[in-house]
């Protein structure tokens, strides 16, 4: 009994201390290279922040601290054969006690759950290394090594996680401004109310919610739009059964449902002047039936139609987005598919808008019928040439991979996966969507698990992973650089020195939202094109605002927004770092059309001969090409259509037209 | 629901693209030679509008009594639609008979077969009673299987074809717990998007692995098979062995047993070659399941839900496994089944966790 005792009070004190040793930041143990066993995770100071993938939710930590007395790289790993089944996770942090700041983390990069981190420290600085049981608080063992100094890799951005435990509600997965001051908002939707972070000019967010009985929820996805044109936003909800419409009211301060009677296994919504009448109307793919679309009579009423935009009877569609792919103004519509089996519902499809809404299914022609699996697709000009290119991203790699395709200018699309970097990528995921990331003035791609691919301006891609998948996309704190949206959490992107832009626009004849709008940039000689969308990769929605990055260019030369009315601005010469507000028609450029066929430059940008489609020599008065400043650089005497520009010196020019019946048409290019 | 001035218009020019609405055909006329105690499927015209114009049920046809040649029988597991009972039949004509293909495909069903499978709950509220909700028949044509969808009217008398779907609210007393919910019947689209193989449409349950047990007919106990032979329903010789799945409701049954005939019957419809999902990396089908990794043991999920679920399913970790998370939810993005269910089926979800808690390694 005596002996019994003695040994409980032996042991009772080197216990103590060993809890006590590691328990928290401030009794962290001295560590250096080599290997260390955890007997069981149960320190009281939980590891904050989390450094590592997955979040909250650990209730004890361990705590070590190690000084190095080298610039090292530095592996701390529990992938180790003792550890086999067990599940860690360990945050590597700098600063002090009570103001730790990450430095680095991991979950499962190891076999298993094990983790597995490599980072750079500098000598004399002291890190801490913390694991936590967010997973279990079993005991494993842990290694430290310490090799010679390697440059980490570059991230052309990097994004910091802010968490907002305000926003709430079922549905988290959209972003647009609501209320017409262009700043991005944070859109929620739940079965009785809409919920609504407003962003301040200050950074701040306001936060309002309006209640309303919603009875198909956006399980889907969701897109924005001003159907009724009264200034504030309305939503589309696309759910299994069918879809739900919400009308903001006139002075956005509460919404209004309506719902359709119909049958809709929705996938991806979309809002889009199908037709073409200046009112936006909706899209929604159907998984297992042809597609389906709301026309807007013009007041905001919207009639349900079914047929003529992809009518396979077993459905199959996914993702839809529209894209203007040959550059004649309108939107046409490309769907991503999927279907198992020997299903022919799985081929994607393009549809071509042929205007008053005609479409023509060009999928054999363009070369853009292909049975990948792919639940979306993102489309831009990966190599700033005028046209959209796409990235069908591929969500099973059953039936092929990923496909980058090429627009070759001529309604046609040429497969250059091959050594793009798509073809070695091996995540996949449901959602693409395209942005430009870093401002470099190349659209890069958000998709394939948590990753970005970064656009390298030769129609090569560079994946970095991120610790978060694919989110809403907006600029959620007004700096240029677009951040991401997941759940809660917002990830904002800490930016870089590269320049940028930001278009908002207004529409006055066509819809107020300007989507379907092309929007072209001339910078230094680059020119650079926007789709404006509402609805893209499968199930976000992402900021109506346009943006781009125009890399270390201090100056751009002009802005040309082609409303889907036909009309064309032109804003010159706007400042670097700014945002732009475009109302239809504010700022004119000149005519379009010459007996309503409309004009066009080509190729832009052009080298030695620059052409001019739909227009007779013998209708033109005189021609003259000036540059952006207005100051005339070339007067043509002999009207052609074809026209000799190898003497003029790279930039944007305008070309104006007078024609003998009095009237000019004048439209921009680009001298490479 | 909330609604406005602003309304939907049907535009009657879409109604040649929408499926649910082409098939039904204004027509009723049962065979007039066929005795009046006699099943009538006359193939050139069903679906007809009426249930009770087949004659599958004899008496009052809300008892459910089979009429004579029409066979009841239950599958070993049965597929989980909101906790709603079932009794399923089948009939086909004088002189014909299926085949035996394989213990895991379906008989192969000459052509006049129907399959017919009746909806239902006990203990309704109020009044305590049986709702037969809907029937479901596939017939077999020359030109292949079709889908005849009824709906019960309140006073179960009579059920109605109707292919466009529709919600009925439902709530039941089930175990002494009240149980509701917003009850989905399917329209023909959503019939198929399980019912298919590389879009063909297909019976799913009716395979000699689900069928290979006793059942107590009215003329005793009878493996249904035996009774099927016995009917005249099907000919040629069974394989002395079935490879047959256990009903996962039994506890005295292997769990790895339980849990693979559960996701037989639940999935396999769809992840499977040739069906709804087949380009997602699990094989659910019964006789695919042996690999653990057909599970989804250790497999990434083709869509990533959450980071920390980086598995389908995980050793012994449901907070990591995919599939617990899907079984277990009811959002209709993020649930599976896909379709048939909008309650969590606390049985099949206690099943699933036992067995991956089971499981200590990746294979």
């Amino acid at each position: 009994m005596k002996r019994k005792l003695f040994l409980v009070t032996a042991a009772l004190p080197l216990v103590l201390t060993d809890v006590v040793a590691q328990s928290t930041c401030n009794t962290a143990l001295p560590v250096t290279a080599g290997l260390y066993t955890v007997d069981v995770v149960d320190g009281t100071e939980v590891p904050m922040p989390v450094c590592a993938p997955n979040g909250t939710g650990a209730s004890a930590g361990k705590w070590y601290v190690y000084t190095p007395t080298d610039n090292y790289t530095v592996r701390v790993s529990t992938d180790l054969s003792q550890n086999t089944g067990k599940d860690t996770r360990v945050h590597i942090y700098t600063g002090s006690c009570g103001a730790l700041v990450c430095h680095a983390g991991d979950d499962d990069s190891g076999a298993g759950y094990l983790s597995l981190i490599d980072f750079s420290v500098t000598q004399g600085v002291t890190y801490y290394i913390a694991f936590d049981n967010k997973w279990n608080s079993t005991g494993f063992d842990f290694t430290i090594t310490e090799t010679p100094f390697v440059e980490p890799p570059v991230y052309p951005v990097t994004f910091t996680e802010n968490y907002f435990p305000s926003i709430t509600g079922d549905y988290k997965i959209a972003i647009a401004d609501m209320n017409g001051d262009y700043l991005d908002d944070i859109v929620t939707v739940s079965p009785n109310q809409v919920q609504i972070h407003y962003q301040q000019v200050s950074g701040a967010y306001t936060n309002t919610t309006y209640p309303v009985n919603i009875t198909y929820l956006p399980s889907w996805s969701m897109a924005i739009g001003d159907i009724d044109k009264n200034g504030f936003n309305d939503l589309v909800l696309g759910a299994g059964s069918g879809v739900t419409f919400l009308y903001a009211n006139a002075t956005g301060t509460g919404f209004t449902e309506v719902t359709g009677s119909q049958y809709v296994f929705s996938q991806r919504t979309n809002f889009v002047d199908i037709n073409n009448d200046g009112h936006l109307d909706a899209f929604v793919c159907h998984d297992v039936d042809p597609n389906v679309y709301y026309l807007n009579d013009g007041t905001g009423v919207l009639t349900f139609h079914q047929g003529g935009l992809g009518d396979h009877d077993e459905g199959g569609n996914y993702g839809s987005v529209w894209v203007d792919y040959d550059n004649d103004g309108d939107a046409d519509l490309f769907i991503a598919k999927c279907r198992g089996g020997s299903s022919t519902a799985k081929f994607n499809e393009l549809h071509r808008n042929d205007g008053n809404g005609v479409f023509t299914n060009v999928s054999t022609a363009a070369n853009m019928y292909d049975p990948v699996q792919t639940w979306s697709s993102a489309w831009n000009d990966y190599d700033n040439d005028g046209y959209m290119d796409a990235l069908i991203g591929a969500s099973s790699f059953t039936d092929g991979s990923h496909k980058l395709m090429r627009n070759n200018g001529d309604g046609t699309f040429t497969d250059i996966t091959s050594g793009s970097g798509w073809e070695t990528n091996t995540q996949s995921s449901i959602e693409y969507v395209t942005f430009d990331f870093d401002n470099d003035g190349y659209a890069d791609v958000m998709g394939g698990n948590q990753s970005i691919s970064f656009n390298n301006g030769d129609l090569t891609f560079t994946p970095m992973s991120y610790s978060f998948p694919v989110g809403s996309v907006g600029d959620m704190n007004n700096d240029g650089f677009l951040d991401v949206q997941n759940g809660s959490r917002i990830y904002m992107n800490d930016g870089n020195t590269n320049n940028w832009l930001k278009i908002h626009l207004k529409g006055t004849a066509s819809n107020i939202n300007g989507i379907g709008a092309r929007v072209e940039l001339y910078s230094g000689g680059m020119k650079q094109i926007r789709d404006v969308r509402s609805g893209e990769g499968f199930r976000h929605m992402h900021s109506l605002n346009v943006h781009f990055g125009v890399g270390t260019n201090t100056t751009i030369d002009s802005v040309l927004v082609h409303w889907p009315s036909g009309t064309i601005d032109n804003v010159l010469a706007p400042d670097v770092n700014q945002s732009v507000l475009v109302i239809e028609g504010a700022h004119p450029l000149g005519l379009l059309e010459v007996d309503g066929q409309k004009v066009e430059l080509y190729p832009n940008p052009a080298s030695d001969q620059l052409s001019i489609k739909n227009l007779n020599a013998e209708d033109v008065e005189s021609m003259r090409i000036v540059d952006v400043q207005g100051r005339e650089i070339m007067t043509l005497g002999q009207p052609s259509s074809t026209l000799n520009i190898s003497s003029i010196q790279s930039g944007m020019y305008i070309l104006q037209v007078d024609l003998k019946n009095g009237k000019r048409y004048s439209d921009s290019f680009i001298k490479k | 629901m909330v609604r406005t001035g602003l309304f939907f218009i049907t535009v009657a020019t879409s109604v040649i693209f929408y499926t649910a609405c082409k098939k039904v055909e204004p027509i009723e006329i049962p065979d007039p030679g066929t005795p009046s105690n006699k099943v009538s499927l006359v193939l050139s015209i069903v679906p007809y509008q009426k249930l009770s114009s087949y004659r599958f049920f004899q008496g009052d046809i809300k008892n459910q009594q089979p009429a004579d040649g029409v066979m009841e029988y239950e599958p070993i597991s049965s597929l989980f639609t909101d906790y709603a009972l079932k009794k399923r039949f089948i009939w086909m004509p004088d002189g014909k008979s299926a085949d035996y293909v394989a213990d895991s495909d379906i008989l192969n069903f000459p052509v006049g077969t129907a399959l017919i499978k009746n909806f239902y709950y006990d203990h309704v509220m109020p009044g305590d009673v049986t709702k037969i909700l809907e029937t479901r028949v596939m017939i077999k044509k020359a030109s292949g299987w079709i889908f005849a969808e009824y709906i019960w009217n309140e006073e179960q008398t009579e059920a109605y074809l109707d292919m466009n779907g529709g919600y009925v609210d439902i709530t039941w007393n089930r175990n002494g717990q009240e149980l509701s919910t917003n009850y989905r019947i399917p329209s023909e689209t959503e019939c198929k998007v399980c019912h298919k193989l590389n879009d063909v449409p297909i019976p799913i349950g009716v395979k000699p692995q689900n069928m290979n047990k006793n059942y107590n007919y009215p003329d005793g106990v009878k493996n249904q098979l035996q009774k099927m032979i016995e009917m005249g329903y099907l000919s040629g010789s069974l394989p002395p062995n079935i490879n047959t799945v256990v009903n996962y409701s039994d506890a005295t049954q292997p769990l790895e047993l339980r849990l693979r005939s559960y996701l037989d019957i639940n999935c396999a419809h769809c992840h499977s070659a040739g069906k709804h999902c087949d380009y997602r990396p699990i094989r659910l089908g019964f006789s695919e399941t042996v690999s653990k990794t057909n599970m989804g043991l250790c497999v990434e999920p083709g869509e990533m839900i959450d980071p920390a679920m980086n598995y389908i399913i995980s050793p012994s970790n449901i907070n990591r496994s995919v599939m617990h998370f899907r079984l277990n939810a009811t959002n209709e993005s993020v649930r599976m089944p896909l379709l048939g269910r909008t309650l969590v089926h606390q049985e099949g979800v206690q099943l699933l966790e036992d067995w991956i808690n089971s499981i200590e390694f990746c294979e």
